[in-house]
């Protein structure tokens, strides 16, 4: 065998699986037809914080600058250039393509540049070498389902990442967070935007606290939210969406709704499961060396997912075979104020019967949060009323995205909530929040 | 100095796990190699595992009642000077193994095999820096803050509880694992619902012991692999009846006891010889017989345990005196529960004998992958024709189960034949 472990894709599922492949000392190929780092890096989590840390810096100029006692701003002279913030965007995809170039070559990965085809169950074709192993790892990902057949009108996330002017009027069609999100940063930057959600609701998998809360923050940004727009009932024209007797005009139709997998060539079957590649709980193919982690898998659409995904199968392959327990990832989602979860919605612990506390500390009383302006959210500890443990946690914050690491050792530890409530929390931060939420389901917040 | 940590060894074919029937050693105790440090219960039997080292014993992991499985650490050893040894493994320094990580235990100061070749440390966190050897008291265990408050919600000890967290860390699933498995061995959990309204437990929940849980695999096996046929008969046995209680009482002064057993294990050595496909083991996959130059009859035994087939060893060397010898003493051994796994290896054919309790004609599980097993019923007196007239017979009934796939009808009754005609004919045992 010319190779321990064959990985075809290099996004967040494939580079950090042939990382750490590489580190166990593995032999790896890592085959990539396009931009190592995939989807993610290129195209997705990284040009979008990047772009949305731009768009809430332009309205925070805008809007909070005298408040802060900066005078002198022109609000006239004020404007957003869309392609200079699209070059920092990729500045920083660039600088970040490096290094993971670097750490591939640094643990003796070897990448190949160019597409594959599995040929057998041990045997692949990159380009025109012939290369034989082990294992394969599948990470090729995901591509967006298109609206209409032809694809004519929409604009993938890819395509949308690599513009370089953005028009006025533009509609999203989609359903979760990433769509949310990019609402969101259109509407800061002062374009006319419409969220047009296939589903009933938006986040599916955000706690039904989570989704009002982004539905009032859109709607505070005067996006239009249209709910319930399956694809049966819309129709899509060139600048033009009908929607129930509604004309919805548009010279942007960003489609962010469902994928499916993208597949790698192939000579053998490997069984689907709907559009995404079927795999058992130990992310193996219906071929047992054949192995399928991120979101070609259809089990989650999330980076840090598809990483631990990746990881896991390394670590199967290794030897050490453990659970991959989904219900301890966090759900980050890159709003203003930013909101994450972690563990179980206050809907699935209803389901389950469980007897729950729910304890939240709102940031309007956090020191910290008032100081920066961003007094804006809350921490929402979900608890089980027996023993006291942390079930789930919610947050709305400036930075929820990062404080959501703390919920995620609670749960990780099997935390309680006295253990919340005991943990000192340097002051001011606003962190002080998890504290304050947990004393309250002990007993009582100080600052409440 | 160096330690070395002791793994529970391969004793015996296929065996994958063991409990912990006695230890023989404590912690802190001297020991010289080959001391025994430990009694497990295996598959049948109760092994006594000595030690390969000399030193200090540092560690003992598991507790009596405990499954340790092949390759699991069983003690700590601290060397003397001049034992030398590969010291435990730096987790750090481990570049193989993702163990490391998060595998791995140090609960009851478990250790766990990574990958077969090293043993380490998963995590230092909660190992105590000197082992002490008059220590007695229990370090903290490591536990998540729900795991903890559940065991004393349940009154569990948590120190009983092997965790399977990240660093042997006990978490909730491990506390609930154990109260199930507790109540499951107290037969609790059905037996205290009442059933269709009455009060009273309408079952008993028990749990299986290690040696139930053998024979019920090697039965299914059994039956599974093999083409099970059988044939009955009887045979005349007076001659046999006279000579066996004129030695008896010879025999008894040597503190001998004579049985039918002996004749009948010679009669079907001396039968195995002529009807090699009775001795015999077939290799379907690989396409061949196997046939064995050597004959070793597994005897099955009853005990309260269940069933045991220890083997004795080249019958048709053996004189009945000699099998007679061998049949007591393995006898004693079962009963002292002292069989090793190296009593019961290698049988190429089997004898079970039920009459002493009861039962004429039986259809006997093979002993798999043997090809036959021998049933024998209860001698009775009947009456038999000999030389025109009806006369008292000592009649001996005759079960025969054997592997169709490897013998046919015609040779199984041909084979019985030759038994019949040996036990009738006692003397033809020794003509051999």
């Amino acid at each position: 065998m010319d190779y321990d472990i064959i990985i075809i894709g290099s996004g967040p599922a494939g580079y950090v699986s042939a990382i750490r492949a590489g580190q166990l000392g593995m032999k790896v190929a890592l085959i990539e037809k396009n931009r190592v780092g995939g989807l993610c890096l290129n195209w997705g989590c990284i040009p979008s914080k990047a772009m949305i840390e731009s768009a809430k810096f332009y309205r925070r100029v805008v809007k909070d600058a005298a408040k802060f006692g900066i005078e002198g701003i022109d609000r006239k002279k004020i404007s957003f250039n869309y392609t200079k913030a699209m070059n920092r965007a990729n500045s920083i995809v660039k600088r970040l393509t490096k290094g993971i170039e670097f750490l591939l070559k640094k643990n003796n990965v070897e990448v190949i540049p160019t597409e594959a085809k599995i040929l057998d169950e041990h045997n692949v074709s990159a380009g025109n070498r012939l290369l034989s192993t082990r294992y394969i790892l599948i990470a090729t990902g995901s591509t967006f389902k298109p609206i209409t057949p032809e694809r004519e009108y929409e604009t993938s996330i890819q395509q949308f990442y690599e513009m370089e002017e953005m028009p006025e009027r533009i509609v999203i069609y989609g359903y979760d967070a990433p769509s949310v999100e990019v609402a969101q940063m259109l509407a800061f930057i002062d374009r006319k935007v419409t969220l047009l959600v296939p589903n009933d609701t938006i986040m599916p998998l955000a706690d039904d606290f989570l989704k009002d809360y982004a539905l009032r923050l859109l709607k505070k940004e005067k996006v239009n939210v249209i709910l319930g727009a399956t694809r049966d009932k819309i129709k899509v024209e060139k600048g033009k969406i009908t929607f129930a007797d509604e004309f919805i005009e548009y010279d942007l139709l960003l489609n962010l709704s469902n994928r499916q997998a993208t597949l790698p060539q192939m000579d053998i079957d490997l069984r689907m499961d709907g559009d995404f590649l079927w795999t058992n709980d130990n992310l193996q193919t219906s071929v047992d060396n054949i192995f399928a982690a991120g979101d070609v898998n259809g089990k989650s659409r999330f980076a840090h997912i598809s990483s631990a995904e990746g990881l896991f199968v390394i670590k199967w392959i290794s030897g050490v075979k453990k659970e991959l327990d989904f219900t301890k990832f966090p759900l980050n989602m890159y709003t203003h104020p930013e909101m994450a979860q972690i563990g179980l919605t206050e809907q699935q612990i209803k389901e389950q019967g469980i007897d729950y506390k729910v304890s939240e500390f709102s940031l309007s009383a956090n020191g910290k949060a008032l100081a920066e302006g961003s007094n804006e959210g809350v921490v929402r500890i979900l608890s089980e009323t027996k023993y006291g443990e942390v079930l789930g946690v919610q947050i709305v914050a400036d930075d929820a995205t990062d404080m959501i690491s703390e919920a995620a050792a609670y749960l990780q530890l099997e935390s309680t909530i006295y253990d919340v409530a005991s943990t000192v929390h340097a002051h001011p931060t606003i962190s002080e929040a998890f504290m304050e939420a947990g004393l309250e389901a002990v007993d009582k917040a100080i600052h409440k | 100095m160096a330690k070395y940590i002791f793994k529970f060894p391969d004793i015996g074919e296929g065996l994958e796990e063991g409990i912990i029937l006695e230890w023989k050693v404590k912690k802190g105790q001297r020991i010289e190699a080959g001391d025994i440090l430990v009694v497990m219960e295996t598959d049948k039997v109760a092994a006594e595992i000595p030690s390969p080292k000399s030193g200090t014993i540092t560690q003992l992991f598991g507790k009596e009642g405990d499954v340790i499985k092949v390759g699991e650490a069983l003690v700590e050893i601290e060397l003397e000077a001049g034992e030398e040894t590969a010291p435990l493994e730096d987790p750090a320094k481990a570049t193989k193994v993702e163990a490391v990580e998060e595998e791995g235990a140090g609960v009851v100061g478990t250790l766990e095999v990574a990958t077969g070749a090293a043993v380490m440390r998963a995590s230092d966190e909660g190992l105590e820096d000197k082992p002490q050897a008059q220590e007695t008291k229990k370090r903290k265990v490591l536990a998540t803050p729900v795991a903890r408050a559940m065991a004393k919600d349940l009154g569990v000890d948590i120190n009983q509880i092997k965790g399977t967290g990240p660093g042997g860390r006990v978490t909730k699933k491990d506390i609930l694992q154990y109260v199930e498995r507790q109540s499951k061995t107290s037969g609790q959990t059905l037996a205290t619902q009442p059933a269709y309204g009455t009060q009273e437990p309408r079952v008993e929940v028990e749990q299986l012991s290690q040696i139930r849980k053998t024979i019920a695999h090697n039965m299914i096996r059994s039956k599974h692999n093999a083409a099970h046929m059988a044939v009955f008969d009887e045979v005349e046995i007076s001659r046999l009846v006279e000579i066996r209680s004129r030695y008896k009482e010879i025999y008894a002064r040597e503190g001998i006891k004579l049985t039918y057993l002996p004749f009948i294990l010679k009669a079907t050595a001396l039968a195995l010889k002529k009807h090699k496909a009775l001795n015999a083991e077939m290799d379907l996959e690989g396409g061949k017989m196997i046939y064995k130059k050597y004959y070793n009859i597994g005897i099955a035994v009853d005990t309260p345990r269940g069933l045991i087939v220890p083997v004795i060893r080249d019958v048709d060397r053996l004189s009945i005196k000699q099998i007679a010898i061998e049949v007591q003493n393995i006898t004693r051994k079962v009963e002292e529960n002292k069989i090793t796994l190296d009593d019961m290896r290698d049988g190429t054919f089997s004898i079970t004998s039920y009459g002493s309790i009861g039962g004429k004609f039986a259809f006997p599980v093979i002993n798999y992958p043997q090809v036959g097993i021998l049933g024998i019923g209860r001698i009775t007196e009947q009456p038999v024709v000999r030389d025109g007239q009806v006369v008292v017979g000592k009649v001996l009934p005759l079960s025969i189960s054997a592997d169709h796939r490897v013998v046919d009808g015609a040779e199984v009754s041909r084979f019985l034949n030759t038994i019949m005609s040996y036990l009738a004919d006692p003397i033809s045992l020794m003509m051999e």
